[in-house]
């Protein structure tokens, strides 16, 4: 079945919500708001709950950074130390925990921010090429709706977005 | 002007926010490029004196016995402080939702970066064989030779590695979306560089659920490590067994100076950008407001600190510290540890009067001599000890040569420098940001509307989608 | 770099120094330095600048604080009641000498704080400073309460032996460039030659083989040097006139950070014991007829 790729550009908000909503109510038959992207200029938790559970995993990467930082941290101090035994110095023993606990706690920082970093990089699809659908209205001040669907949808769904004055919807045809 | 009260207008349009901040970032004007040569003279004088110091020897800045430490410690622990500015207004605000902050983050986040970036160079312009400064660093060598991790120098070595690091990503990552406006509206090589920056941000839904839980979650990892940095700069001082400087309430004192700092440095920069640039739609007065509240809240926090060391020593009865301390008071040093008492302690009261907060040319003059009497303490901190600490036969008092002063006000340049780069590069009002305040403001303005829409969107909150999942047919 | 090294020998590398420590001593050099016999003459201070290669740096860099004296000769005008018809300037009028080299502290402040390690306690006990390794932060000498340690600020050998004077270097130890932080050693090179021989003629080293040149210079034998190691075993029976007789009779002990004893006759202490630095210089108490 030939697929296509579309993107509806909405000059506010609320006609961008109703016209997911009405996806989500199954106003299309056949589309679910599954397939449904929403493109915003800002950051925006309410368009998440018009389009259901949508996962984020980056807690899970800091987590695994934070434990990794914090192993590492501590047996790399102290496996170098105990490698270096001229270090008894003022008294103190070989493997001096005070001192390992600060850095150790830097480097559970460090790791968990790199951690982060990466899974914002793998969870958010960046360093990716953009897909060609892109309007450079939507960093200015549109919502964009994009939709991946079945040729046969496309029709449909473009007469419910105009019931919510879409302003614009291109498409291109994919593989 | 003096009459505004909100925060921002909500009626701005978004394209207009795009085209203020883009506009800051063009063309520069005959102002941009004055600073740009005066920033770069204070430079040379630091880089010529700073050759000169490597050729002849430390001896040069007037250093000496006991006089080890000088201006170069008392100001990277300056700029250290001014760092901490970036991590109090976009990580702390951030997670209470002070959305105040949002016009004026990010180029205090910008400074914590580049204060780092310059503070980093005075450990390093202070070593006597600075060739070998590569040593403090954790590397396998084949005689298996490591630096030595009890030292709190090396302590700052992993601390403000670590949260240059994290600052610089946190300052990348939250300006990630703006790059994208920058990418969308730019043309030639700089399309090509906000391409390759802003890293295929399109703004689709699962970018901004993705990067509102890494901003949160970095938000609150910058929060600990702020502290501790500032608290490990205090090490160098708190671990020794030097009167004035072993002290249990260092690493809290630090940081409070360290936030006190950082917010004048906010406030001097807040005044200087919304001048430059023209953001007095932004950078509202409603929000100098703010901050000079936060700051005076701040400079009290610092005021009982140090009140409260005083007193420790005082009531500690130790022979040493308290003579130390009276030599503050009275010593060769006094008049610059009073100095730092006025403009640490009393100016700050300019700050209890709002006429006075929401005058940016009185604030301007305000935050910069706060930040004199902020760079006075860490002076303060470092200079007395040396001068007079155990051994009565090495009671010296030395001051600074021309090398170390030329290296501080270079420090100055460099800083300036590298802010100046940034706001032509990185958009110094965050663009999406302000939006998203906008919106947000619009909708409490409008309470009427907001309710409507969310009438519009249907049913209640999603629980899973479960539901909705076996409906699909 | 092994994690098996850590897990098997853990307790060794956790022993501080109230435990005994990582290293089991060979030697533990110490020092007596009897303040009544001192009479301020300097020669120790000659002797040291002799032996040690210790950078002469001139009037103007002297007043400038850039002297390089390990060992200083400290005078103090503290008893100034005692000066008849106020001339202070005579001890016996109220000044008093104190010769401060390097305490070689066995819980030294400096050590700990050196970013490189580039200054380590041996096995001997000295606070040994590795010039190699010094980048010159110079935080051991801030944290140095007796201020014993000195910086090279300039590259003091291009004038301070100006030809043929740098004939008379001491080739058994360097001569340092700028940017390195020097202190006394207790004439670690005398030390080690005289292991050396004492090894080749496979024999232990005894007490008394060598000293420092300070202490073979004072011309009134204030000061006495030797390995203090066997403080704690009285049962060996060890010459009177050596350190750790000395130490054990001014009832002077490591580890402990005041003197309680009320015996006039015990004249020892130790300077800024109550630090708990743990210095190994024994310094007794002036004598003064009042």
């Amino acid at each position: 079945m030939k697929k296509a790729r579309m993107l509806a550009l909405f000059a506010n908000f609320d006609e961008a919500f109703a016209a997911i909503a009405d996806i989500r109510q199954y106003k299309v038959p056949g589309v679910s708001v599954d397939d449904v992207t929403v493109i915003s200029p800002i950051e925006h938790p309410e368009i998440e709950e018009v389009l259901g559970v949508r996962p984020a995993h980056v807690p899970k990467f800091t987590l695994a950074g934070a434990l990794c930082g914090m192993t590492f941290g501590f047996l790399f101090l102290a496996t170098a130390q105990a490698n270096f035994t001229v270090q008894p110095q003022g008294g103190k023993p070989v493997i001096p925990l005070p001192s390992n606990i600060v850095i150790t706690y830097e480097m559970l920082i460090l790791f968990s921010v790199l951690f982060t970093l990466a899974g914002l990089m793998i969870g958010a699809r960046l360093l990716r090429r953009r897909k060609s659908l892109y309007s450079e209205k939507v960093s200015l001040d549109q919502v964009g709706i994009e939709m991946e669907l079945e040729e046969k949808y496309i029709e449909p769904v473009k007469k419910l977005f105009r019931q919510h004055q879409v302003l614009e919807i291109r498409e291109e045809g994919i593989q | 002007m003096s009459d505004q009260i909100k925060d921002i207008n909500e009626d701005i349009r978004w394209a207009k926010i795009n085209e203020d901040v883009l506009r800051s970032m063009e063309n520069p004007r005959m102002g941009y490029w004055i600073s740009v040569v005066v920033c770069l003279g204070l430079l040379s004088l630091a880089v010529g004196a700073e050759i000169y110091q490597y050729k002849t020897g430390i001896g040069v800045a007037n250093l000496n016995w006991p006089q080890m430490w000088g201006l170069y410690i008392a100001t990277f622990i300056f700029w250290i402080g001014m760092s901490h500015s970036g991590t109090l207004l976009s990580a702390i605000l951030h997670i209470t939702h002070a959305d105040w902050r949002k016009p004026i983050y990010r180029f205090a986040e910008a400074m914590t970066t580049f204060t780092l970036m310059t503070a980093g160079l005075f450990p390093i312009i202070h070593l006597g064989r600075l060739w070998n400064m590569y040593w403090v660093l954790p590397y396998y060598s084949d005689r298996g030779i490591w630096p030595n991790f009890r030292s709190p120098l090396v302590w700052d070595a992993f601390a403000i590695s670590t949260y240059l690091t994290s600052s610089a990503l946190f300052l990348y990552i939250g300006s990630i979306p703006d790059l994208a406006i920058c990418r969308d509206n730019a043309r030639g090589w700089r399309k090509k560089l906000y391409t390759l920056l802003s890293l295929g941000w399109r703004g689709d839904d699962r970018q901004w659920r993705h990067f509102r839980k890494a901003y949160l979650v970095m938000a609150c990892f910058l929060i600990p490590l702020a502290v501790s940095v500032h608290s490990i700069v205090s090490s160098d001082f708190a671990m020794s067994i030097m009167p004035g400087w072993h002290v249990t309430t260092f690493p809290p004192y630090f940081v409070a100076g360290a936030l006190y700092s950082g917010c004048a440095g906010i406030i001097t920069l807040f005044v200087l950008l919304r001048y430059y640039f023209r953001f007095e739609d932004y950078m509202t007065l409603a929000i100098l407001d703010k901050t000079c509240k936060l700051t005076f809240a701040i400079a009290m926090v610092w005021t009982y600190l140090n009140l409260i060391e005083f007193s420790s020593v005082w009531y500690g009865h130790d022979m040493v510290a308290k003579e130390l301390l009276i030599s503050k008071f009275t010593g060769p040093y006094s008049p610059y540890f009073w100095a730092m008492l006025f403009f640490g302690s009393v100016v700050p009261f300019a700050m209890a009067f709002e006429k006075i907060r929401r005058s940016i040319r009185a604030m301007f003059i305000v935050s910069i001599l706060l930040n004199i009497g902020m760079w006075l303490e860490r002076w303060m901190i470092v200079a007395p000890t040396l001068s007079m600490s155990y051994e009565p036969f090495a009671f010296d008092v030395s001051w600074p040569s021309w090398v170390q002063w030329f290296i501080v006000l270079g420090s100055f340049g460099w800083f300036g420098l590298l802010f100046l780069i940034f706001v032509k590069i990185i958009p110094s009002v965050s663009m999406y940001e302000v939006k998203e305040m906008v919106f947000h403001r619009r909708h409490l303005a409008h309470k009427a509307i907001a309710e409507v829409m969310h009438q519009r969107t249907g049913d209640a909150k999603p629980v899973g989608g479960a539901g909705l999942e076996g409906a699909k047919p | 770099m092994s994690l098996e090294n850590i897990l098997t020998d853990w307790s060794r590398y956790r022993k501080g120094l109230e435990q005994g420590g990582f290293h089991d001593y060979e030697h533990m050099w110490g020092m007596v330095i009897d303040l009544d016999k001192c009479t301020g003459c300097g020669a120790c201070v000659v002797a040291c600048y002799a032996e040690n290669n210790l950078a002469v740096v001139g009037k103007d860099r002297f007043a400038d604080g850039h002297a390089m004296h390990w060992l200083r000769i400290e005078r103090y005008w503290d008893e100034p009641d005692l000066g008849e018809g106020r001339v202070a300037e005579y001890q016996h009028h109220g000044a008093s000498f104190l010769p401060m080299h390097c305490q070689q502290c066995n819980a030294a402040t400096c050590e700990p704080v050196c970013p490189v390690a580039a200054t380590y306690h041996t096995p001997d006990g000295l606070n040994a400073q590795v010039y190699n390794r010094c980048i010159g932060s110079r935080y051991c000498s801030n944290n140095c309460p007796y201020r014993l340690r000195y910086f090279n600020f300039f590259s003091y050998y291009e004038s301070s032996w100006p030809a043929p004077l740098h004939m008379q270097l001491n080739p058994d130890l360097t001569v340092r460039d700028k940017g390195v932080m020097e202190k006394c050693t207790f004439c670690v090179q005398r030390i080690r030659a005289a292991k050396d021989k004492a090894q080749m003629e496979d024999r232990k080293l005894t007490d008394g083989e060598f000293q420092p040149a300070c202490v073979q210079t004072c011309p009134t034998s204030a000061m006495t040097f030797g390995d203090i190691l066997d403080l704690h075993n009285p049962g060996k029976g060890v010459e009177n006139t050596r350190a750790a007789a000395l130490w054990r009779k001014h009832e002077v002990e490591l580890g402990k950070t005041r003197q309680t004893k009320q015996d006039p006759d015990l004249r020892g202490y130790r300077i800024f014991e109550g630090l708990n630095t743990d210095p190994k210089v024994l310094f007794l108490e002036r004598v003064r007829e009042v």
